[in-house]
């Protein structure tokens, strides 16, 4: 029987430094309002329903799951105080915390776990996730038992080493737990009824969201935060999420003092804002995959000698730089730098090789044939990503050409598979498996899929069944390889995330999740 | 008059027929899935094909034209693809924003315009007339979105008298409105004002050289009685005709203005559900467009023999 729930010594220590630094030391302060800025407005207040990254970031303050992603992106107890997972890894058996109350006052129970679970497996609900509990993803749910008021028992059909990464994800709401007032009497939905420690309070649509203070929220025992977990305790009275489309007013927003943060800005953005005195930036790497994506069933792609010329023509350290002025590293792996299984098989990437690229180039017979790559402007990231590659590309001998396309159309054609190269960003997934599952798949089926091979699916399959940690990093190593060798992708980096906030904004930090977290802040009186 | 009226409404309704199918059309053109929006990169076939269920999307496009049209007769324009909300009231509410803001500025823009028109115009030709048109053709010139940020940076952030971002009705806190709404009226009227002095100085010029107007001086009346009199009545006329198409125009939506300073008018949700090819929503905002063009012009028409007894209705 595996057991996850008390936090090591080390990461104690850590959430307690990090605590030191800005959070215990901050008492809550009467009638304090945390002002946050956000791109776009929320899509709805469902928990992993109608939602995009801006809902999650807002939802994930209102409910919180059995399990959730700790500071390093591992699994961890929430609302859960031991996860117990049995030897055949068929049952997962989570004890509940004692004390912990909804927003409405009810204390939790196994029963609200239950009937909150059984809602996101009614397909009525068409919660996002669940092909990742249904059978159609991975394992199947095929039974929920609360043999008392504190237990809960999920029994699968198979071993899944992702069941609980998978209840964790953010994309998911965290796999919510809510109380059924959160529905109207005709059992639609109403509002989050949570134990977050923010309250949905009022959200006026294309103007801002604003969330209060759970006063009755019953905090984890760890020093402090730790990711979406450890003691998450609200330090202000209220958070106000404001939202401003244009990156210039945003901008303006916070140098005028309109606004106290803004989780996500550019790196020229940054580099602009730190130089401002009151204005601190906070850098952390994400765990997106950023690259070229390859059409290999394109007469001219689907020789691999080319798509490695192309692979060697790129001068990953220069590029990466100029990307993300100076923040992030290349990493040519699908396994993100900040996973805990990016270990030196995964540093293993391609060589800046123009000679090399040359000399494919000239075996495969390629005599300047046109390569259209896909770019957009929505995401100045992967229309420079393009251009850059385009650039050094032509260096080697290489002819692509730029097809700028609106997002929604360049998406469009993702899913068909209809190009011949594409500059692309794939948003976070926070377990290796999750990262290559996005990626491979037979393409017959699914077109979007950019590496389509039976060995590595295998290997794949293998991954997501195994629990053994040991065991999992040998086979994401042996994919990694794979991939390399087919090159379906070049895999460039994986970005940054920069928060920007003014000084009397403490306790806040970017992670590699991305996604703010706004317990543990606190605003400096003025 | 009231034949007049009805004539207008009357030719408004082919019109919208004509448009409901056109938008309905055009944005379908337009690639991009909504579903696939909404499911990002990690949409898988079964999850892809259960969404453009629930949006109605599986259906014919004939299907959806006639079950879309056959609920807007009966008043309803249906529910926003991303947010889910009804977009009747979702459009009325937003387009109350943009049309405060249109209305106010387009006022302010006259008032100052049309008399700096007007002395543009008496003093054709001196250095006060070079002056004015230079200013016009800079304020004209300038986009509004630059503008709107160089008043943000000067009064939002280098003296700190403005809000930067937010907004506020009217009908919540009117001081505190009125501090939102400052810059986008004065950045909006500024913009106008350039256009309808330049109008207004063009047609004064014009009456100026007409023989009435040599005859009411002749007959010994002071400048001042030419000018408001005689001058600026007739003169008004196309000015007003400009006022109605900028109106018109600017009812469709600032949509960058808008954004500039984050209120929640109809051009941004428009702009939102072009990006979201939400297509309820954008059919509704068009619909709603076209109308209130139509009923804009009929206003102008109305009014138009006030200015220029000529002009019988």
């Amino acid at each position: 029987m595996h057991r996850f729930h008390s936090p090591s010594l080390a990461r104690s220590l850590r959430v307690a430094s990090l605590a030191a630094i800005g959070v215990l030391a901050q008492p809550a302060l009467a009638d304090t309002t945390l002002r946050v800025g956000l791109g776009a407005d929320i899509r709805s207040t469902e928990p992993g329903v109608n939602r995009d990254e801006n809902t999650d970031t807002v939802i994930l303050h209102v409910v919180e799951g059995l399990v959730a992603h700790r500071e390093d992106a591992s699994v961890g107890p929430l609302l859960a105080s031991a996860v117990d997972v049995s030897d055949d890894g068929l049952t997962y058996r989570f004890t509940l915390r004692d004390g912990v109350h909804f927003h409405n006052g009810a204390t939790l129970s196994s029963a609200e776990v239950k009937w909150t679970w059984q809602r996101y497996l009614d397909p009525k609900t068409q919660w996002r996730c669940l092909p990742e509990f249904d059978g159609r993803g991975g394992a199947k749910i095929v039974a929920i038992d609360t043999p008392d008021p504190r237990t809960v028992v999920f029994t699968l059909d198979q071993p899944n080493a992702l069941f609980l990464a998978s209840m964790s994800r953010p994309d998911c709401g965290g796999a919510g737990i809510l109380h059924p007032d959160s529905l109207a009497a005709d059992g639609s939905w109403k509002a989050p009824v949570g134990t977050g420690p923010f309250t949905f309070a009022e959200w006026k649509p294309g103007q801002y969201v604003r969330l209060a203070r759970f006063k009755d929220y019953s905090a984890r025992a760890e020093a402090g935060p730790d990711g979406f977990t450890g003691n998450k305790q609200a330090l202000v009275d209220n958070l106000r999420f404001m939202i401003i489309p244009d990156p210039s007013s945003a901008k303006a927003a916070l140098l005028s003092n309109n606004v106290d943060l803004l989780p996500d800005v550019t790196a020229s953005d940054a580099q602009e804002l730190k130089a401002v005195p009151g204005i601190q930036v906070s850098v952390s790497p994400i765990m997106a995959i950023c690259g070229l994506l390859f059409q290999t069933n394109d007469p001219l792609l689907k020789d691999v000698r080319i798509r490695q010329a192309i692979a060697h023509s790129l001068d990953y350290g220069q590029m990466v730089t100029a990307l993300s002025n100076g923040l992030s590293q290349p990493n040519n792996s699908a396994i993100p730098q900040t996973s805990a299984f990016h270990d030196e098989v995964a540093k293993q990437g391609y060589r800046y090789d123009p000679e090399e690229a040359r000399r494919l180039l000239k075996e495969a017979g390629y005599k300047g044939q046109p390569i259209r790559m896909i770019v957009n402007k929505r995401y100045q990231q992967m229309f420079d990503m393009g251009v850059l590659s385009q650039a050094m590309a032509q260096a080697s001998g290489l002819n692509i050409q730029m097809e700028t396309l609106e997002w929604g159309t360049q998406l469009e054609r993702y899913q068909s598979g209809n190009y011949q190269m594409m500059s692309f960003s794939y948003s976070s997934r926070l377990d290796p498996a999750l990262g290559f599952d996005s990626l491979m798949g037979d393409k017959s089926k699914e077109p979007r899929k950019v590496w389509d091979n039976p060995q590595a699916q295998a290997l794949l399959r293998e991954a997501v069944r195994e629990n053994d940690t040991g065991k999992r990093q040998a086979l994401f190593d042996r994919l990694h390889q794979l991939m390399i060798e087919d090159t379906p992708m070049v895999i460039i980096y994986n970005g940054t995330v920069i928060g920007a906030l003014r000084d009397s904004t403490r306790g806040y930090h970017s992670w590699p999740v991305a996604k703010p977290r706004l317990w543990g802040v606190s605003l400096a009186a003025k | 008059m009231l034949r007049f009226i009805l004539q207008k409404l009357g030719m408004a309704v082919p019109t919208l027929l004509l448009i409901s199918l056109m938008v309905f059309a055009l944005i379908r053109l337009v690639p991009g899935d909504p579903a696939l929006l909404m499911l990002g990169d990690m949409a898988d076939p079964q999850s892809l094909a259960d969404m453009r269920r629930t949006l109605g999307l599986d259906h014919s496009l004939v299907t959806q034209f006639l079950i879309w049209f056959k609920a807007v007769l009966s008043g309803d324009l249906g529910f926003s693809i991303s947010t889910r909300e009804a977009v009747l009231p979702l459009i009325l509410e937003r387009f109350a924003v943009s049309a405060g803001i249109v209305l106010v500025a387009v006022l302010l823009a006259t008032l100052i315009a049309v008399p700096v028109g007007l002395l543009a115009a008496w003093k054709q030709n001196s250095a006060l007339d070079l002056g004015l048109v230079m200013s016009a053709t800079l304020l004209l010139s300038i986009p509004s979105f630059w503008l709107g940020l160089l008043l943000l940076y000067a009064f939002g952030i280098k003296l700190g008298w403005l809000p930067v971002v937010g907004y506020v009705s009217f009908a919540q806190d009117p001081w505190q409105a009125l501090s939102y709404l400052v810059l986008p009226i004065v950045t909006l009227t500024l913009v106008e004002v350039g256009a309808i002095t330049r109008m207004a100085r063009a047609s004064t010029i014009e009456v100026l050289r007409l023989e009435y107007i040599a005859h009411a001086r002749a007959k010994g009346l002071s400048e001042r009685a030419v000018l408001w009199r005689h001058a600026l009545r007739n003169a008004f006329a196309p000015t007003w005709t400009l006022v109605g198409l900028i109106l018109g125009n600017l009812l469709g939506g600032i949509a960058v203005l808008e954004t500039v300073f984050t209120l929640p008018g109809i051009g941004r949700l428009m702009v939102d559900a072009i990006f979201a090819r939400d297509y309820p929503v954008l059919q509704g905002c068009l619909l709603l467009i076209t109308f209130v063009y139509v009923l804009v012009n009929l206003f102008v028409d109305l009014l138009y023999p006030l200015f220029d007894p000529r002009v019988k209705l």
